[in-house]
């Protein structure tokens, strides 16, 4: 057979489109830019988020709300200039012209290369994800990842390439990849100036991970489930924005068939409009009664339950039980309100039990949060006292030694009040009483110590009981007033004759109708 | 002959600055004489950069001989020596980038006409500063590569002067912005941030090449930021070589920056930044 008989053979890359895609990206993905950037980031990302992720507590909930906007910080600056770096690529090395007569148009090669970037993105992104919940469930002791903060993060990295890379090909100059990451660092980090209370467009960016003027609540995932609202509506968002963005730059191409430029039309149409609506979702969004963000609109009614678990409870003189999630606070705990139990245990209206509750939120006026518990802290029979550990608060992550001291300073004072009926309307009789309990435990709070009284050993520091946590202030008998003076003689009495006179007088002491001088 | 090549001749000693001269070896000038001869093209090529006097052989430019011969130590017409910072300026995109340092200068002034909490207020200059260094450090890339380094021997000189002048412009125009407005850390903050970041940048194009010289300052803009945080949530980040985070009159952070500026500098200007010989901006 002569060569000009042999049938001709079909070129691989018009018979199987598919197999010539995939080869075109393997090549991309051996020569991108991000490839390289890829320590880059993930250096970025341990450097600065992983140290702020580790230092909260393991807890499900916070993990993965701290995890989103740092991992977004960290990632969207490199990906970015890696991106504008590969969508200038063709101007600097000037093959605009030569790559413009091979088979392939324009559009498909560029949508190569950006998907070669956003894979090694993702990747990379990928990898400290997978670390992080890693290292969390091995120190977790209850629940499971939360899956919708980390797939905001993957989806923000789409836009971000997607944004850089249009970027870098419609203004391929050396100054565009630079200033291209440095705006997307400036755009996500400052951005969130603009946010003021939970109903907010602004929450649309893929930063917000909670309500952002008090943080993310540790209840999330473990006292309820955790809301995927505004998740939802990021993911929409960011989604449309690549598609919309990525047509756009189909269009600005100037190439490819009539029918491909109305795909890109159509494309980028959806997309906008996709990201239009998610942004006018968020703005609906308020701030629930559990510390999340509520988008009517995408929530759903069954997450509104409460999450079914058996608490972890400690062996005390009336048993502390803390959610399972919240285990490793437990010894620390139940060891601060164990002297203050002891005082009480067994008393008529004493707690049968201490347990732990979720905080309620609540929306005020203006861009007022006021947060607490959602009943009475003593209630149930038989009575159980429902306590807000300091770490389910929201502020400053605290260690477990703080913990410790803020459970002995406030808790304690306040789980003898609601036995002994104290308040602020209460009689002196109960002032007396209360503050002799807390002497006998050695729980006195400094601000009730005579001036100039050593605080160490018998006595602990914290806020002002009024502060409490739990609604029900805690006022205590002032040094010096002959409150204070009934205290420390009831303080001075045997255990068993204190106990006694309580089993006897506590009814009568709660009705407020004993006076100072009736106490022995 | 292939740029690796050219790279391999010690006709590279020639970058630096000398009198005379470059005391290469026959052999080695026999091998580098093609490579120039080679290189020429990008000034002729269309949609090539603009090539600086020094890049282009002297037979093939009347009356550029004179500057060509003439060394640091001989005296030089100043016409001659007016149209070499010209070229090189307009190679290295300079007016571009002066322009892209005053946009930032009046986008941190409008900035700073906005509310921002602590936060903002304290990582808003340094946003707009790194933005300045990585421009200030895109310039040094070159688009000619190395037969600009072989035969330009007033490069280390318009490298050295052209990086302090862009520094010196971003510092005087950033801090301008500030005068009047709430400036984070002042004026000392906006110098010792900035040559640092600069000299980041510099370190960067000598190792990795001028066009991605931009990635050392901007990746250095979020521990930066996050040293900033970390003053108020621990751990907290307190080594002077985060000297974005640390007070403006602190002497070991401005001691760090200034060895980082200085250490950049010099490298750039005895090597100059390591470009491939085929991409321009």
């Amino acid at each position: 057979m002569t060569v000009t008989r042999a049938p001709a053979r079909s070129a691989p890359v018009t018979s199987r489109p598919g197999l010539a895609a995939a080869r075109l990206l393997r090549l991309e993905l051996r020569h991108n830019a991000m490839l390289w950037m890829m320590p880059v980031a993930v250096a970025l990302f341990w450097v600065t988020a992983e140290r702020k992720i580790m230092a909260t507590p393991p807890l499900w909930s916070l993990r993965a709300a701290g995890l989103q906007p740092d991992a977004v910080l960290a990632f969207a600056s490199p990906v970015a200039g890696a991106a504008a770096w590969m969508g200038s690529r063709e101007s600097r090395r000037r093959t605009t012209d030569l790559v413009n007569i091979t088979a392939r148009p324009r559009p498909v090669r560029l949508l190569a290369t950006w998907a070669a970037t956003t894979c090694w993105a993702l990747v990379a992104y990928l990898v400290c994800v997978a670390v992080v919940y890693a290292v969390t469930a091995q120190q977790a002791t209850w629940g499971g990842p939360l899956w919708w903060p980390a797939v905001v993060a993957a989806a923000s990295l789409p836009a971000v390439s997607a944004l850089g890379f249009a970027a870098g090909t419609l203004v391929p100059s050396r100054f565009t990849a630079p200033l291209v990451t440095i705006a997307a660092f400036f755009v996500l980090a400052l951005s969130t100036q603009l946010i003021n209370g939970s109903q907010s467009y602004w929450q649309i960016s893929p930063v917000v991970a909670a309500p952002w003027d008090i943080g993310p609540d540790p209840g999330a995932g473990t006292f309820y489930p955790y809301q995927p609202d505004l998740p939802i509506a990021q993911v929409m968002f960011l989604t449309g924005l690549t598609v919309a963005v990525l047509g756009a730059l189909t269009l600005s191409t100037g190439a490819g068939a009539r029918s491909l430029r109305r795909s890109a039309v159509a494309v980028t149409a959806a997309g906008l409009l996709a990201a239009g609506t998610a942004v006018a979702l968020a703005g609906t969004g308020r701030l629930d009664r559990h510390g999340m963000i509520a988008i009517p609109a995408l929530h759903d009614a069954a997450s509104d339950r409460p999450l079914r678990y058996t608490p972890v409870c400690s062996h005390t003189a009336i048993p502390v039980c803390l959610n399972p999630a919240y285990a490793s606070y437990l010894p620390a705990t139940a060891a601060a309100l164990a002297p203050t139990l002891d005082q009480i245990a067994g008393l008529p209206g004493a707690p049968a039990r201490i347990s732990q509750a979720a905080v309620t939120y609540r929306q005020g006026p203006g861009n007022s949060v006021g947060f607490g518990l959602a009943g009475l802290p003593l209630s149930g029979v038989p009575p159980v006292f429902h306590l807000l550990l300091p770490v389910e608060l929201p502020g400053p992550a605290v260690t477990t030694t703080e913990q410790a001291s803020q459970v002995r300073s406030i808790i304690g004072p306040s789980i003898i009040a609601s036995v002994t009926g104290d308040g602020p309307g209460a009689s002196q009789a109960q002032h007396a009483v209360t503050t002799a309990l807390l002497m006998a435990a050695r729980a006195v709070p400094s601000h009730l110590l005579p001036p100039g009284t050593p605080t160490a050993g018998n006595s602990v520091p914290g806020p002002p009981p009024v502060a409490g946590t739990d609604g029900e202030p805690y006022v205590g008998a002032a040094p010096g007033s002959p409150a204070y003076a009934a205290a420390q003689r009831f303080a001075a009495l045997p255990a068993a004759a204190r106990r006694g006179w309580l089993v006897r007088h506590l009814a009568a002491l709660r009705a407020g109708r004993l006076s100072l001088g009736q106490l022995p | 002959m292939t740029t690796g090549e050219a790279r391999a001749a010690p006709a590279t000693t020639s970058d630096a600055p000398q009198g005379t001269a470059p005391a290469v070896p026959p052999a080695a000038t026999a091998r580098a004489a093609p490579v120039t001869a080679s290189a020429v093209p990008p000034a002729t090529r269309p949609g090539a950069a603009p090539a600086t006097a020094s890049a282009v052989p002297p037979a093939t430019r009347p009356g550029a001989a004179p500057a060509q011969a003439a060394g640091p130590g001989t005296p030089r017409p100043p016409r001659a020596g007016i149209r070499l910072v010209r070229l090189y300026a307009t190679s290295r995109r300079i007016p571009a980038a002066v322009t892209v340092i005053m946009a930032c200068a009046v986008g941190l002034r409008i900035a700073l006409a906005g509310r921002w909490d602590t936060y903002g207020a304290l990582q808003l200059p340094l946003v707009f500063e790194t933005a300045a260094a990585a421009v200030v450090t895109a310039t040094v890339a070159s688009p000619l590569g190395e037969p600009e380094r072989i035969t330009g021997r007033w490069l280390p000189y318009l490298r050295l002067a052209a990086t302090l002048a862009l520094t010196a412009i971003a510092v005087g125009a950033l801090a301008a912005a500030g005068t009047g407005a709430h400036l984070a850390g002042g004026t000392l903050d906006v110098l010792r941030n900035l040559a640092g970041l600069v000299g980041i940048g510099l370190l960067c194009a000598a190792t990795i090449g001028g066009g991605l010289a931009w990635i050392g300052p901007v990746a250095f803009l979020l521990p930066g930021a996050y040293a900033l945080y970390t003053q108020w949530h621990h751990p907290a980040l307190t080594t002077p070589w985060l000297w974005p985070g640390r007070p403006p009159r602190d002497l070991g952070a401005a001691i760090c920056a200034g060895l980082v500026f200085t250490a950049g500098l010099a490298v750039l200007t005895a090597r100059g930044a390591r470009d491939p010989a085929d991409e321009r901006d």
